[in-house]
């Protein structure tokens, strides 16, 4: 059960965190604001941002730094609905037909991607990083010029081109959300989504008890030891970071289902930040991840996100939260790396 | 003649192990004064305190007094002991790779242009390169090495590199006191000579010289005064004309009481494994075209100073560094240096660096154990798809629990995490994994360094347990001679990345001082 388990005590990032979450909480009560109602959405935003969280989990031990080239698979599973809208697949056959499609274009995208990165190892973070901005403009010039035929997904004007957002309305908007929604008085628990979400978690936990989750987890711990006993290297790194890609993907198409719309062109970029400050909030060091971490942290940072917006709204100075949030958030990161850096430099 | 330096009871501790014990050491203007001792006798920590190194003061600090000239002095930085007159060849270069040679010997000191002193300040004026050079090279030339000064440091070889970390010492004008560590390692016996020379005119012009060598001869030759180190202590001192080689040989390596104890026997098996022309690209530590035959069911020791290769051998074979050469393995060659071909085969290797190679630190004791056995022979595998297959959790825990109880490892379960234990029982863990594999040849590298008395004699017993039981061939690579003469059936010298003599685990000490030192024959 040990990667289910917070081995390591409460540090710094996550006092600040809970503190900062403690005062909003009071001032939303304060407010009177909708505590519920709140409640309800950030279970929803939970599993909406938590499954790119996850996809972090798998890189991170083996090594392979933490997933800076996120927008690598987040394009794997724009793909996958794109076309799976293309062909105006609805409601459930349209959600499973962009999953299925996400993993075997993830998993090719994932392959290319892990093979680049063995050759740059142990610069994986700022190599993933310009992977990710490159692959971008190419993506747009796809998104620009592949032959879509809905009309729904095209510039209205022109006919040409898919849209920057293409809503899923028609499709297969909550479809995940409102699966085997369970109302308890003002509470609503989505099982569904949340079951989805558990299945991820228990594959991954399931995957790191297997004789390959165990050689990839003991490369990212200790890479001389496992080329010693035997392991091949890049074998188990590609493998993590295939899985990492693939999850990516599915992650990207909970997200939009969830939002309501599929985010083309340059939004992969504003994914990946959120989602390591998320891991690392959890209280993972950047060196290896435990599922509970990336789950607490997902949790922690989306209800902050949450909560800031309409407590701004409400006390009407609107910059203040917002400014804090960036904030904490980045600093969480820059926290994290320092912290990395000085136990390698204790370590030898 | 007064004393330029003097140490007074001095002792040192790393984490509570003590490295210097009581020193008491004196330096006469214009006297050599050689210090010799085996690896890990305290030699570079006595430096690392003279020269100022930031080590020691993050390691804790020293005790006891170094008079400087009659002052009291407590070096806290290398920048602090340059300014008193101290300076220092290192054993491993403190060169600058990608300055020319005459930048490297004036680098701090450059010789600067009049006119932009007095416009900018000395600091910020301009350097003046055709006088450093100029300088530069006259001072190479008294070393007797005529290269030109333009050269990049990073092409040289590694003689010249000696030569120019040398001469950036000898350069310097207000130097007093200047500390050698094993400044002709790397030369020829020629180019060692010339050096001396050098150093013996540098010392009557009042300069006093503290000399480290693994090459007793030498010592024996330009001493004034030898003092001999062993285990952090001074035991013995000797005066020029006193110095005899096979002493200073005996008075390194030393008796200590034993305990676990194989006689040697003599096996008349057939070879399991010989090497021909195998040399291993380990930075720091190379083979260099070593011949060896290894025969069925022995214990065969590798002792060799340090960087003179014995601990590459195993790792050359793991594919851990770059490895060329022929290895005939049970009648075989073996084309490919491939741990996990290597360790199918029945060959294993368990490493000197336990933190670097040896465990993994985050896992629990048992997975320490049962990994290399799970991963490359698929023990403890449920029957599934492999790469797949679950681990049978029973099956492997009752293995660990045997093992714990056999090789007494103190844990309070075998879910702790092993960088919780002490270092022989990670030790205990490791041989427990070899044990797992179970392979034919065992390769071990420094079993004993850094872990208690008993736990190093319970390690022991058990490598001649697992020899004399299950008829595993062991080849052990240590620094610790007579732990290698009591379990070893023969004992190979290595110097210089190639196997110097084979000796009977009989043989007297000073014969192995002398063969680990490169001196031939009975002097």
């Amino acid at each position: 059960m040990k990667l289910m388990m917070n081995t390591d005590c409460i540090k710094p990032p996550q006092i600040i965190i809970l503190i900062f979450l403690a005062v909003l909480l009071g001032l939303a009560h304060f407010l009177k604001m909708d505590l519920a109602g709140l409640f309800n959405e950030s279970l929803i935003k939970l599993v909406m941002n938590g499954v790119l969280v996850l996809s972090l989990i798998p890189m991170l031990n083996a090594g392979a730094g933490m997933n800076f080239g996120l927008p690598v698979g987040i394009t794997g599973g724009l793909i996958g609905m794109c076309i799976a809208v293309n062909f105006r697949l609805a409601g459930w056959p349209g959600f499973l037909m962009s999953l299925l499609l996400s993993v075997v274009i993830c998993g090719i995208l994932g392959w290319i991607y892990g093979l680049i990165l063995n050759r740059v190892k142990g610069r994986e973070e700022i190599a993933g990083t310009f992977i990710g901005l490159s692959l971008i403009p190419l993506m747009n010039y796809f998104w620009t010029l592949a032959p879509f035929q809905n009309r729904q997904m095209l510039y209205p004007i022109g006919g040409q081109g898919l849209r920057p957002k293409i809503t899923l309305e028609p499709y297969f908007y909550n479809i995940l959300d409102n699966f085997s929604l369970v109302k308890l008085g003002a509470l609503e628990i989505p099982l569904g989504l949340l079951g989805f979400y558990g299945l991820i978690c228990l594959g991954l936990y399931l995957f790191f008890r297997t004789k390959a989750g165990r050689a990839a987890m003991a490369t990212g711990e200790n890479e001389a030891f496992a080329r010693l006993s035997g392991i091949d290297i890049a074998g188990a790194r590609l493998l993590a970071i295939i899985l990492s890609t693939v999850i990516a993907g599915i992650g990207i198409c909970v997200y939009s289902q969830s939002y309501g719309f599929i985010q083309l062109y340059d939004a992969p970029l504003a994914m990946y930040f959120p989602a390591i400050s998320a891991v690392l909030i959890g209280g993972s060091t950047g060196r290896r991840a435990f599922i509970f971490q990336a789950v607490l942290g997902a949790y922690l940072l989306q209800t902050i996100y949450l909560l800031t917006v309409p407590i701004a709204n409400e006390i009407l100075i609107p910059e203040i939260t917002e400014i804090l949030r960036t904030l904490i958030t980045y600093s969480i990161i820059l926290y994290a790396l320092l912290y990395r850096e000085r136990q390698r430099g204790i370590g030898h | 003649m007064e004393n330029i330096l003097e140490v007074k009871e001095l002792s040192k501790a790393y984490h509570g192990v003590p490295a210097l014990i009581d020193i008491n050491l004196s330096v006469k203007a214009g006297e050599i004064h050689g210090i010799v001792g085996a690896n890990g006798s305290g030699k570079s920590t006595l430096m690392n305190i003279l020269f100022g190194n930031p080590i020691v003061r993050e390691t804790g600090g020293y005790q006891g007094e170094i008079l400087y000239r009659g002052r009291r002095i407590h070096p806290k930085s290398c920048g602090e002991a340059i300014r008193l007159g101290i300076g220092m060849a290192h054993q491993e270069f403190a060169l600058v790779p990608d300055l020319t040679i005459a930048e490297n010997i004036k680098l701090g000191r450059e010789r600067t242009w009049k006119f932009t002193d007095r416009l900018f300040g000395p600091k910020y004026s301009f350097v003046d390169r055709k006088r450093n050079a100029a300088g530069a090279a006259q001072v190479l030339h008294k070393l007797g090495l005529d290269v030109d000064v333009g050269i990049k440091v990073i092409n040289l070889a590694t003689n010249t590199k000696q030569f120019v970390e040398l001469a950036r010492e000898i350069d310097r004008r207000d130097i007093q006191l200047l500390l050698l560590d094993e400044p002709t390692a790397v030369l020829s016996k020629r180019d060692g000579l010339k050096l001396i020379e050098v150093l013996m005119e540098m010392s009557q012009a009042g300069l006093g010289i503290i000399f480290i060598s693994h090459r007793l001869e030498e010592v024996g030759h330009i001493c004034d005064r030898v003092t001999v180190l062993r285990d952090g202590r001074v035991v013995s001192r000797y005066n020029k004309g006193e110095i005899s080689i096979s002493q200073l040989a005996r008075d390194m390596i030393g008796h200590r009481v034993n305990k676990a104890i194989a006689p040697a026997r003599d096996l008349n098996t057939r070879p399991v494994i010989s090497f021909r022309q195998f040399s291993v690209d380990m930075p720091g530590e190379a083979l260099k075209g070593l011949d060896l035959t290894v025969f069925e069911g022995e214990i065969l020791g590798l002792i060799s100073l340090s960087g003179h290769g014995k601990l590459a051998l195993g790792y050359g074979l793991m594919g851990l560094y770059p490895a060329a050469g022929e290895v005939i393995y049970k009648h075989q060659r073996i084309d490919q240096m491939d741990a996990r071909a290597n360790i199918r085969k029945g060959i294993y290797v368990l490493p000197d660096d336990r933190q670097g190679l040896g465990i993994l630190p985050e896992h629990s004791l048992a997975d320490n154990i049962i990994f290399t056995g799970n991963q490359v022979k698929n023990l403890f595998a449920k029957n599934m798809v492999r790469p797949f297959g679950f681990l049978d959790q029973k099956k492997a825990d009752l293995h660990v629990g045997q093992l714990v109880d056999e090789l007494e490892i103190k844990c309070t379960s075998i879910k702790q995490k092993i960088r919780e234990l002490s270092g022989g029982n990670q030790q205990k863990v490791c041989m427990a994994r070899a044990l797992t594999v179970d392979p034919k040849l065992l390769f071990v590298a420094e079993p004993t360094r850094g872990i208690d008395i008993s736990a190093k004699e319970k390690i022991l017993k058990l490598l001649i347990d697992l020899n004399r039981t299950k008829q595993t061939t062991i080849v052990i690579a240590s620094s610790e001679l007579d732990e290698l003469k009591r379990v070893c059936d023969r004992i190979a010298v290595l110097v210089e990345g190639k196997v110097f003599k084979i000796l009977s685990p009989d043989s007297p000490e000073v014969e192995f001082g002398l063969a680990l030192a490169d001196e031939k024959g009975n002097q």
